[in-house]
């Protein structure tokens, strides 16, 4: 068998599965959006009316909004903390190997199980997390004489607890990135203490840059991802809330309007308008690593 | 050759799987889909272990889903997916977006030729509440409505007189204010409780900010909940009498700090909350006594819903309702047939999840024995002559979220109630435009 044929056989399980599981689907959601169906009676063709209507629907603008929002903040912050692990654990030592397993342990959690823990860590007034913040305050207060924040009811800390809640799901994050920095050459670190580079030269002018392709791609990988991560602990730990759709990402926004209302063909119009987000961004984040590559990659 | 042979095998296999499909399904089991707390689904184990004795070989499977969104996701997946389950258990103010898409088998010529039940038997408030279009789709399996729940034991702590028949609205609010303790025993001001010299121990009364909540006071003191209750097109909450009703139920959390604050409710529910006694009254309808029921230690009892002006209460039926396309519709027919008949309508009588659809079940002692609590179940019966309900149109689980969205703002945050009837008319009117008529 030719090395081309050979290829195309071993590809050819993973096409498959890409074309029946993704494509079709993804053709079919792009079909249904310019449709009424409700899953029961046959989906009705109206044209661009899914896509009109999106474009005056306050629930999906604030659906779309809250979801570029978690992206901006919690992609970043996912891939810096991931990166911190990855410099503070990359070496050997005590402890280390201990370390790394806890680092991982939460991204091995179900999902479900993970947003049912964080519903008990961020009650408002039994929780771990609030009942920590109160201490050396009085009647409810923290020590500083404010209320703690109250996660669940109110929009700006519930936002910020699922993001919270997605900063320490960075398991496999920090596994490629502990991987890219072991494989950096020393001899350039070693260069670098004798020039008498400090820690923060060496980050900025050696580290980072060597791991920055890494880098990039992961953080087109989890901004892709965001769009989806943020639908388990949306529905478990907020349900959506508090009201109207604090917590409404456009995952959970195209659940409710397909499977609670039964208006598939819309949420498939908002399906789509994910998709060309997602392109956007992967295309954005693309361009800017290319630029990168041109710029430093011989 | 070799695609030929794949192909034709391909084809048997699709043909073995359609002679399954098609084939006579009587032996089949008989999936009922419902959802509700543990006690709940216990009731419905009893009643349908009660029907393999009555009619043995006839196997009625329970599918259980999480809560009403969830069944409402399961179900309309399973008629999309060609699998419905025979008989689903539904609210009258859900069951409309499937009886428009005529994902519902309707009932009545079943049941005009039925020996074991028939329609005079049923109350027909809530009968008429499963009727679309003229013909009837699901046959109601209890006919409950709103009452006050309370805690004897901290009304005699507190030496508060219990609810009495014919309290007025104003009534409830001293009572409950009354009631509203701190950890020292005292009346507590728990509006801001943050400020309260000490925290709120016992709360007077629980509620849920919703329609289906307000309802019964808006009718009660005059107003009307929307502008034509069979074919709504916005709500009819601005005028004066509907208005004046909101902002006083608004006012139980907002001005008196009769009830839990939203991250007290958040921390604990108030069905836990009565059942902790941290809660005097609870407003609910009869899910709530399969719960109060298995707390063994709780004294307690309902009274009737306070009125404003008239009295006035609002449905809370569940239906038995048949899937079109289902695989084993006789085998449903059959079960829903016991579970309707004065036999099985005493059975979940009993259980306490049901004020029975079936009049003389519900006259006898099946539901209203005082030795098993509410002692007071009766109140469920008087309520039944001044009862409404709210529309069934297809889109009316979707204007009940917008409008429990608000009404939680309101209610636990403050919003003004100017701003908040003004979104609700705003964000519904496309909604109820989208609707399908019954």
């Amino acid at each position: 068998m030719s090395d081309r044929r050979q290829a195309a056989a071993m590809l050819a399980p993973y096409a498959a599965g890409l074309a029946l599981l993704v494509f079709a689907p993804a053709a079919a959601t792009v079909a249904l959006a310019f449709t009424e169906w409700d899953a029961i009676s046959p989906p009705r063709w109206v044209g661009l009316a899914n896509l009109r209507e999106l474009w005056g629907h306050e629930p999906f603008h604030k659906a779309l909004t809250n979801s570029l929002v978690f992206a901006a903040v919690a992609v970043p912050a996912r891939l810096a903390l991931a990166l911190g692990l990855a410099l503070l654990l990359h070496r050997p030592g005590r402890r280390v190997g201990l370390a790394r397993t806890v680092a991982l342990l939460p991204t091995a959690v179900p999902e479900v199980a993970y947003g049912l823990l964080w519903l008990w860590l961020f009650n408002p007034l039994a929780g771990p997390v609030n009942r920590a913040l109160t201490v050396g305050g009085g009647n409810g207060l923290t020590a500083w004489g404010a209320l703690p924040p109250q996660w669940l009811t109110m929009p700006t800390p519930a936002r910020a607890a699922i993001i919270i809640m997605s900063v320490f799901t960075v398991g496999e994050l920090f596994v490629l990135l502990l991987a890219a920095r072991r494989v950096l050459p020393a001899e350039v670190y070693e260069l670098a203490a004798v020039e008498g580079a400090g820690r923060w030269q060496v980050f900025r002018r050696v580290t980072l840059p060597l791991v920055a392709p890494v880098l990039g791609l992961l953080a087109l990988r989890d901004t892709v991802l965001s769009f989806q991560v943020s639908f388990t602990p949306a529905l478990v730990v907020t349900d959506g809330g508090p009201p109207q759709g604090a917590t409404t990402y456009l995952s959970l926004f195209v659940y409710r309007t397909g499977f609670e209302y039964l208006r598939h063909g819309f949420a498939a119009a908002a399906t789509v308008v994910v998709l060309l987000l997602t392109a956007a961004a992967v295309a954005a984040q693309w361009w800017l690593l290319g630029r990168y590559r041109s710029r430093y990659v011989p | 050759m070799r695609i030929r042979v794949i192909g034709a095998a391909a084809l048997l296999l699709a043909g073995l799987a359609g002679c399954g499909a098609d084939r006579p399904a009587a032996g089949d089991p008989v999936r009922l889909m419902v959802f509700g707390t543990p006690e709940e689904l216990a009731s419905y184990r009893t009643l349908i272990s009660a029907y393999d004795k009555a009619v043995p070989g006839r196997p009625v499977q329970l599918v259980e889903a999480s809560d009403r969104k969830d069944l409402i996701a399961r179900l309309s997946t399973a008629v999309a997916g060609g699998a419905p389950p025979e008989l689903f258990l539904m609210n009258y103010r859900y069951y409309g977006q499937f009886a428009a898409r005529g994902a519902i088998d309707p009932v009545d010529t079943r049941l005009a030729s039925s020996t074991a039940i028939a329609a005079r038997d049923l109350y027909p408030q809530a009968l008429e509440a499963f009727q679309w279009a003229g013909r009837q789709y699901c046959l109601p399996q209890n006919v409950s409505s709103l009452a006050v729940y309370y805690n004897k034991r901290l009304f005699a702590r507190y030496g508060v007189a219990p609810p009495k028949p014919g309290w007025h609205w104003n009534d409830m609010v001293a009572t409950a204010t009354a009631l509203t303790r701190d950890v020292h025993g005292n009346v507590a001001n728990a509006v801001e409780a943050e400020q309260a010299p000490a925290p709120v121990d016992v709360y007077g009364l629980g509620t849920e900010a919703s329609i289906v909540r307000l309802a019964p006071f808006v009718w009660s003191h005059g107003g009307q909940v929307t502008d034509d209750d069979r074919a709504p097109t916005r709500f009819a909450l601005q005028t004066p009498a509907a208005r004046a009703a909101v902002q006083q139920f608004l006012d139980l959390r907002q001005r008196f700090g009769v009830t839990p604050p939203d991250e007290e409710v958040e921390s604990m529910d108030d069905e836990s909350r009565f059942v902790n006694g941290r809660l005097a009254m609870l407003l609910s309808s009869r899910r709530s006594t399969t719960t109060f029921r298995a707390a063994s230690d709780l004294d307690w009892d309902v009274a009737e819903l306070p009125r404003h002006t008239a009295p006035a209460n609002v449905l809370h039926s569940d239906a038995y309702c048949m899937t079109k396309g289902a695989r084993n519709p006789d085998g449903a027919w059959r079960f829903l047939e016991f579970a309707l008949s004065p036999a099985g309508a005493r059975i979940m009588a009993e259980t306490g999840r049901t004020v029975p659809s079936h009049m003389a079940v519900a006259q006898s002692p099946a539901f209203l024995d005082p030795a098993r609590p509410p002692a007071s179940a009766r109140v469920f019966l008087d309520a039944i002559g001044h009862m409404r309900r709210t529309p069934t149109v297809a889109t009316w689980p979707e204007v009940e979220d917008i409008a429990a969205d608000l009404f939680e703002n309101a209610f636990y945050r403050g919003d003004p109630l100017d701003r908040v009837l003004a979104d609700l008319d705003r964000q519904t009117r496309p909604v109820f435009a989208r609707a399908g008529r019954p």
